[in-house]
């Protein structure tokens, strides 16, 4: 499959201001993303990933090495409009007011007046700031402009979303709900690049990853394979049919040696939190922070194979 | 289309950015207020206010002009850079070429309105100022009162209906504060406009020295040759060294014709320096319109041919390092 993201050797040397080379940001890197797939960028701090994301979008100039962005040069006029950025900081014009930005960066794509204006109250719903709409962004909290970053992203239904630590200053409930999307979108056959190195974050969303460390590529590939440990095997019984846990160890371990494990499976925190916001939300419990948000806007959800549909129990996120 | 749906909502956001910013208010405030003083602090000069109240207006508009234009030239760019709003432009489908040249558009526009509320200030600065009348009746030394009372009223209206609006509505304080302040002056300017200077009415009279008007606006080519120097530096140096560089260029730029012009015919590296640096002197006519000189329409078309040629040098070298710049 034609890959939506190609890159050759890229090299990336920042300088001083005298042109003398001062740090080695990304070294030889070798990556390819196939066109409908979600893949994740992963490393420590000051790996490169960022670096690398901005040399994939045309921002930074490659000092070695090539990039191709969806069969094009990433700084092509004609690919930015398949593009859809989330920057790792929250970068907005802090006097415009939230429908303001998203009106602003719908008017530089071929989006017509009263769609941009669809668009913009659709996704103000969707990140639940419907409310704070007509407040400056300047005055928004990290979450708050984190969520409306993440709306520009997606005013011009990109083909290619990059997300540069999406879930980064969000609460539980906006971090399940860019996950949400992130799956939405795949089912959509969009290209998904995710930078992050919240690992639990990756781990449920990406098909494939890539780790880097101090520029680098070390390790490359699905994440099933990567994270299979193949020299062990995990059974899961209803406790009724288990019996007592005790009686259970003891057999398992006299059949299959001292490394057997008994006991009860355990939720993610994630899952719980949800689950108790979920039931306080029932009680209509007065909310004065970020407003419920909707779902995912209908441009975003619609697929060839028919509607999108929400995934179902907190723990599979 | 598209691009220049593009190119319109960056230079409005340029300008838009800027006008909110509480010190775009602060300079235009300071500087038409302190406009309408001068016929007040400068009383009872013997027939010198006019000319007193004209030039220290138009200095004045200069000054201020270049704060403005500076500021808005090297924190918009500067700060976008470093800051990282230009990337999150720059990732949508614009070209380096559009963001940089509407930035240029927006801060010239920017320059543009306040040069506007400059100009209306320094007219109605002139109208208030004392003046000999050789009138059996009215004669004397004359000073236009009630013109000053609306001007100084006018700025203190402003300054309360943007505080109403930002209270009741939330509308910007900053540029409904600018955009009521050139309001008020335009209509001071038209009301005043049907008296003569004794208060009496009449219709159509337009009593003003119309001479400042293109004084005025060759200060506004020099701001738009400024802007774009102050642009061209913000791509290479952060807000603060701009700023400084900005100020270095406008102080050699003045003294261009005494410390670079008196020598061009004996040095080559004068000459070069003379042709090179921006004549700020150039735009500076006020003294022509001492005893009752007018600027002419030549110079006008002259002076706006060089800042057009100087700006687009200028602008095309700041672009280079832009294209070759690292953003975000």
């Amino acid at each position: 499959m034609e890959p939506a993201v190609k890159t050759r050797g890229l090299t990336k040397v920042f300088a001083d201001f005298w042109c003398r080379p001062r740090v080695r940001a990304v070294s030889g890197l070798d990556l390819d993303i196939v066109r409908g797939e979600v893949f994740g960028l992963l490393g420590p701090n000051g790996s490169g990933k960022s670096t690398t994301i901005k040399l994939l979008l045309g921002l930074l100039h490659p000092s070695a090495g090539s990039v191709e962005v969806l069969s094009r040069r990433p700084d092509d006029v004609a690919t930015k409009k398949l593009i859809g950025y989330l920057p790792e900081e929250s970068y907005l014009y802090r006097y415009l007011t939230a429908r303001e930005t998203l009106d602003f960066y719908g008017r530089l794509f071929d989006i017509g007046a009263r769609q941009r204006a669809e668009r913009t109250e659709q996704l103000l719903e969707m990140v639940g700031l419907a409310q704070a709409a007509d407040r400056p962004v300047g005055e928004f909290s990290k979450g708050m402009a984190r969520r409306i970053g993440l709306a520009q992203a997606l005013i011009n239904d990109p083909a290619l979303l990059v997300l540069d630590e999406p879930t980064s200053g969000l609460d539980p409930i906006g971090c399940r709900q860019i996950k949400d999307l992130i799956v939405a979108l795949a089912k959509r056959g969009k290209t998904i690049l995710l930078c992050s190195h919240l690992l639990a974050d990756v781990e449920d969303v990406c098909d494939r990853i890539a780790i880097l460390y101090n520029g680098r590529l070390r390790a490359q590939g699905r994440v099933k394979d990567l994270l299979r440990e193949s020299a062990r095997v995990r059974i899961t019984l209803p406790s009724e049919a288990a019996g007592p846990e005790e009686k259970l160890e003891e057999e398992m371990r006299r059949r299959f040696g001292p490394e057997v494990e008994v006991g009860h499976p355990v939720i993610e925190l994630e899952s719980f939190f949800l689950d108790v916001v979920q039931k306080a939300r029932e009680g209509h419990e007065p909310d004065s922070g970020v407003g419920h948000e909707a779902g995912v806007p209908e441009y975003l959800r619609e697929t060839a194979a028919g509607p999108y549909v929400p995934r179902g129990g907190g723990g599979e996120c | 289309m598209l691009r220049f749906r593009q190119f319109t909502a960056l230079a409005a956001l340029a300008a838009g950015e800027s006008l909110r910013q509480p010190i775009f208010l602060l300079l235009s405030l300071t500087c038409v207020a302190w406009m309408a003083a001068l016929p007040v602090v400068l009383m009872h000069k013997f027939g010198e206010d006019g000319k007193l109240v004209r030039e220290g207006a138009l200095a004045l508009h200069f000054v201020f002009g270049i704060l403005v234009t500076g500021h808005a030239a090297s924190w918009s760019l500067a700060r976008e850079m470093r800051g990282g709003t230009a990337a999150a432009v720059l990732t949508k489908p614009v070209g380096r070429d559009m963001f940089y040249l509407a930035k240029y558009a927006g801060i010239v526009s920017v320059a543009v309105a306040f040069s506007v509320c400059a100009a209306l200030a320094t007219l109605l600065s002139e109208r208030v100022s004392e003046r000999f009348v050789a009138d059996p009746v009215l004669g004397g030394y004359v000073t236009d009162w009630n013109t000053a009372r609306m001007v100084f009223s006018g700025i203190i209206v402003s300054l309360v209906v943007a505080g109403v609006l930002n209270y009741r509505w939330r509308f910007p304080f900053q540029s409904s504060g600018f955009g009521l302040l050139a309001g008020m002056l335009l209509l001071t300017f038209i009301v005043r406009g049907q008296f003569d200077i004794h208060g009496r009415l009449s219709p159509m009279l337009w009593a003003y020295d119309w001479r400042i008007v293109p004084a005025s606006l060759l200060i506004t080519l020099a701001l738009a040759v400024f802007a774009a120097i102050a642009l061209a530096l913000s791509t290479r140096f952060p807000a603060a060294p701009t700023v400084a560089a900005c100020c270095g260029v406008l102080l050699v730029g003045l003294v261009s014709d005494y410390v670079f012009g008196t020598a061009a015919s004996r040095s080559f590296a004068a000459a070069t320096l003379h042709r090179v640096l921006p004549n700020w002197q150039n735009f500076w006519m006020a003294d022509a319109l001492a005893d009752g000189g007018v600027i002419p329409g030549w110079y006008l078309l002259e002076a706006a041919t060089y800042a057009g040629v100087y700006s687009a040098a200028v602008l095309a070298l700041g672009l280079t390092f832009f294209r070759r710049s690292d953003v975000g």
